[in-house]
């Protein structure tokens, strides 16, 4: 008997069908939904991991006398980097599992997968979107410590030097200020060293250098803004609204 | 009831696949229009014995007549079938493999007996091919795969990296490789081809 014969026998008797098209479509579908998943998620994490560079003071480390080094890798955002790589993972994987995806070398899939995440990333993170996010993950998530929260250890140890809070009056080169535990200072900015994209505002939040003095007041040798340098650009829209 | 030859000639392969789909007699048609051609291939990467080979190749056409409605358009058919009846073939090796190592021995002990005395002066076509075949067997599965798919079966790169789902670049590195590791091992058993290997037919 024919070898053909044989196998279309083989394919009646025991009623072998082709599997649907559909089933392939589907696999196909979540395949790039998968992608696209994990891209929005890894572009998702990039742009907090932008936020959360832009809101630490990297540059305090020279002034920290214990472990430096505790300390920077305490102020990485782990989470947010191991995210971020989870997610360029898969989307790797699931653009290499697509119809075509074997034709590009895996260095052009992770090439691809990198910068796609770093560009959505970056443009969601000049969109503002980043710190949003965050904030609201946090809300979420009890067991995460949000960026904020961890910034606030920071700037809230005036016995170290670094005060933080919100203005409440500005008199002569005197701050009313009250921190983020509800507590009055009176700050002595007189000497300190103010950059031009700190506005001092009532409602203003500050962060503050320097030197407990007294009880409840505090000599400032440098005041920073609260957010970062993209507070100071918010800050000049809402004025220009109220103007 | 099989459909005839002459009928079979007048479809494409891209038609015969629709037709299988509507009406199974045609996927005979495709069967043996591919049939020679695959039965050398696996014979080619494997030399496995007649009824392993056909019993492999049965096994592939029913995945291929499963899967048949996953045969992408723009592929040509025949890269599609080489990829299924390869990775059948690659996966009944590694069994058949795992259960005896000893046929390493066996082959060493053909090659002499097949170049016997002057290895560099192998006249007779059917010796020269012999011992390709021989010395292709000392090389790892992965480098013999793409040296009978360029060399033996004539693919383009293109083809190959469809068969094995690897980008052309590597196609290329690694028949540069598979090539190296041919002629070093050509050598060790004292047997040498021309510069053109792949101009070598069989």
């Amino acid at each position: 008997m024919k070898r053909s014969k044989k196998i279309i026998e083989r394919i009646r008797q025991e009623e072998i069908r082709p599997i649907p098209k559909w089933v392939f479509t589907s696999k196909n579908v979540i395949i790039w939904l998968a992608f696209l998943l994990s891209i929005f998620i890894g572009s998702a994490a990039f742009s907090i991991v932008l936020f959360a560079i832009q809101q630490t003071d990297f540059d305090l480390i020279s002034h920290m006398s214990h472990s430096r080094l505790e300390w920077f890798l305490g102020l990485l955002p782990f989470f947010w980097i191991i995210t971020l790589v989870v997610f360029i993972v898969i989307s790797t994987f699931s653009m290499y599992h697509s119809k075509r995806g074997y034709k590009l070398p895996w260095s052009r899939l992770v090439g691809g997968s990198v910068a796609l995440s770093i560009l959505l990333g970056s443009l969601f993170f000049i969109g503002g979107g980043a710190g949003k996010l965050e904030k609201a993950f946090a809300i979420r998530v009890a067991l995460y410590e949000s960026l904020e929260h961890k910034k606030k250890k920071i700037w809230m140890s005036p016995e170290d030097g670094y005060l933080s809070g919100t203005i409440q009056s500005v008199q002569d080169s005197i701050i009313q200020l009250i921190d983020f535990d509800s507590r009055h200072w009176q700050v002595d900015f007189h000497d300190a060293f103010i950059p031009p994209v700190v506005y001092l505002e009532n409602g203003e939040a500050i962060k503050l250098i320097g030197n407990i003095n007294g009880e409840n007041s505090f000599k400032a040798e440098e005041v920073r803004p609260w957010g970062g340098p993209q507070h100071r650009n918010k800050r000049k829209g809402k004025r220009k609204k109220e103007e | 009831m099989l459909i005839a030859q002459h009928i079979c000639d007048q479809f494409t392969d891209k038609e015969l696949v629709e037709k299988s789909l509507a009406n199974i007699d045609f996927f005979s048609c495709l069967y043996e229009r591919f049939e020679p051609q695959l039965l050398r291939y696996i014979n080619r990467i494997t030399s496995l014995n007649n009824e392993e080979i056909e019993d492999i190749l049965q096994e592939a056409f029913i995945k291929i007549w499963r899967n048949l409605n996953d045969f992408d358009h723009n592929l040509s058919l025949s890269s599609w079938i080489y990829r299924i009846v390869h990775n059948e073939t690659i996966s009944f090796w590694r069994k058949k493999n795992s259960r005896g190592k000893d046929q390493n021995i066996a082959f060493d002990d053909h090659l002499k007996e097949t170049i016997s005395g002057d290895a560099n002066d192998i006249e007779n076509k059917e010796d020269k091919e012999q011992a390709i075949y021989l010395l292709l067997e000392r090389l790892p599965i992965n480098y013999k795969t793409v040296l009978v798919l360029k060399f033996l079966e004539g693919m383009s790169y293109q083809e190959i990296s469809d068969v094995l789902k690897i980008p052309e670049g590597t196609v290329a590195t690694r028949i540069n490789r598979a090539k190296k590791a041919f002629a070093k091992i050509a050598k060790e058993h004292g047997v040498s081809f021309d510069k053109n290997f792949q101009n070598t037919s069989l």
